[in-house]
């Protein structure tokens, strides 16, 4: 499978929680839920679950969409890094010696195409979504949506993607990305604000606004 | 687009791997890490005026050797190879972006300039600071930094090259 392929599943991991569509019901609950939705603030915790490892590889971010177009990737720690991209244009801030350095990205476009898909599935677009996988839904304390690429390449990298969220969609707890070796990504995300006005600059390619700015203008929000 | 080029261009730095050092201002500390333990890193990979960010994950041990994974932003897995304490290499999992070649004489050459035994004749290393190390080769250079450092023994299963990839 190529990296294209790659990335376009790993799309899909993010834009599962937040926007589906089709049987059964839930699924169209949940498109409805968010079909009004203009913005997304969320932070997580990514757990990288490689075999080969004792421990899990542990990061942690913020995520944030705002329509039509707009999508911020931030990992805080253990290191700093910024990925921001619209319909037009991507970037990428390495956070190095006290300030934040530009990056002269290798293959701008996948990377656009890749934060591109994020943020339209975030939105809705959920066309593509059930063109390529299998849905199915779980419910018990969570629900839990679960999606099998149909095609068999992309199995052979991702051959699940669970998400869960409480029983009133409200918000998305957990995505885990289930590889065909055991290996898996689980992102656990928590304090979920959704129709939050970002302050000026929070999406700015050429100097984005602090992360911590961004939260402060976010958690006194009305 | 596919990565397509990458191969290419990472092949051209990784057959520049073994070129004379551009500049050097490294003294290998031999004790600047643990014997035993798990680095964690951060680079950027610089290229024909193109970078990539990159993470690195090290495991250490003073008898089975170091096994170093590779990912890309969003953690897929780019390079795996194991060095043996006598140097002897071992790929344990290649990828588009980094080929059998690229891992051997790129990734595991860069990883025994700043972890390894090599001498600074080798390695055109410059290290800013403690955690912060430059590899400039001719085609590329390797801006690392290192993120964690865990002291402790790692499990033997990860020093055992028989899962290797053919070679």
């Amino acid at each position: 499978m190529n990296k294209f392929k790659y990335f376009l599943v790993l799309a899909g991991v993010f834009a599962a929680g937040s926007v589906l569509a089709g049987p059964p019901q839930t699924l169209l609950d949940l498109q409805k839920k968010m079909a009004g939705v203009k913005s997304v603030y969320l932070e997580f915790s990514q757990e990288r679950v490689l075999k080969l490892f004792s421990d899990p590889l542990k990061s942690e971010g913020v995520m944030l969409v705002e329509r039509p177009d707009k999508i911020r990737w931030e990992t805080t720690a253990p290191y700093q890094t910024i990925l921001l991209g619209n319909r037009d244009s991507v970037a990428q801030f390495e956070f190095n010696d006290g300030k934040w350095e530009k990056l002269k990205l290798g293959f701008p476009q996948l990377l656009q195409r890749v934060m591109q898909q994020m943020s339209a599935m975030n939105q809705g677009d959920i066309g593509a979504m059930l063109n390529d996988y299998t849905a199915s839904v779980a419910t018990n304390t969570d629900v839990v949506l679960t999606f099998v690429p149909k095609d068999e390449n992309a199995r052979g990298m991702m051959s699940s993607l669970e998400v869960h969220l409480p029983p009133d969609l409200s918000t998305t707890r957990e995505v885990v990305m289930n590889e065909p070796g055991g290996d898996l990504t689980r992102i656990m995300f928590k304090n979920e604000k959704r129709d939050v006005a970002f302050p000026a600059g929070t999406f700015d390619q050429a100097k984005p606004l602090a992360i911590a700015d961004v939260k402060a203008a976010v958690n006194h929000a009305p | 687009m596919r990565l397509k080029l990458l191969p290419s261009v990472l092949i051209l730095a990784a057959g520049c791997a073994a070129a004379p050092p551009v500049q050097s201002h490294f003294i290998h500390t031999a004790n600047l890490f643990p014997a035993d333990g798990f680095i964690t890193q951060r680079a950027v990979f610089s290229t024909h005026g193109r970078q990539f960010p990159l993470n690195g994950y090290l495991a250490v041990s003073e008898t089975g050797g170091k096994r170093l994974v590779i990912t890309e932003n969003f953690g897929h897995i780019l390079a795996d190879v194991l060095v043996k304490p006598g140097g002897k290499v071992f790929v344990m999992q290649s990828s588009r972006a980094f080929s059998p070649k690229d891992i051997r004489l790129g990734v595991a050459a860069d990883l025994q300039c700043v972890f390894g035994d090599a001498t600074n004749l080798n390695c055109p290393v410059e290290m800013p600071d403690a955690n912060h190390f430059i590899i400039k080769r001719h085609g590329y250079s390797l801006d690392l930094r290192i993120v964690e450092v865990k002291p402790g023994a790692q499990p033997a299963s990860l020093f055992d090259e028989s899962k290797a990839e053919r070679q």
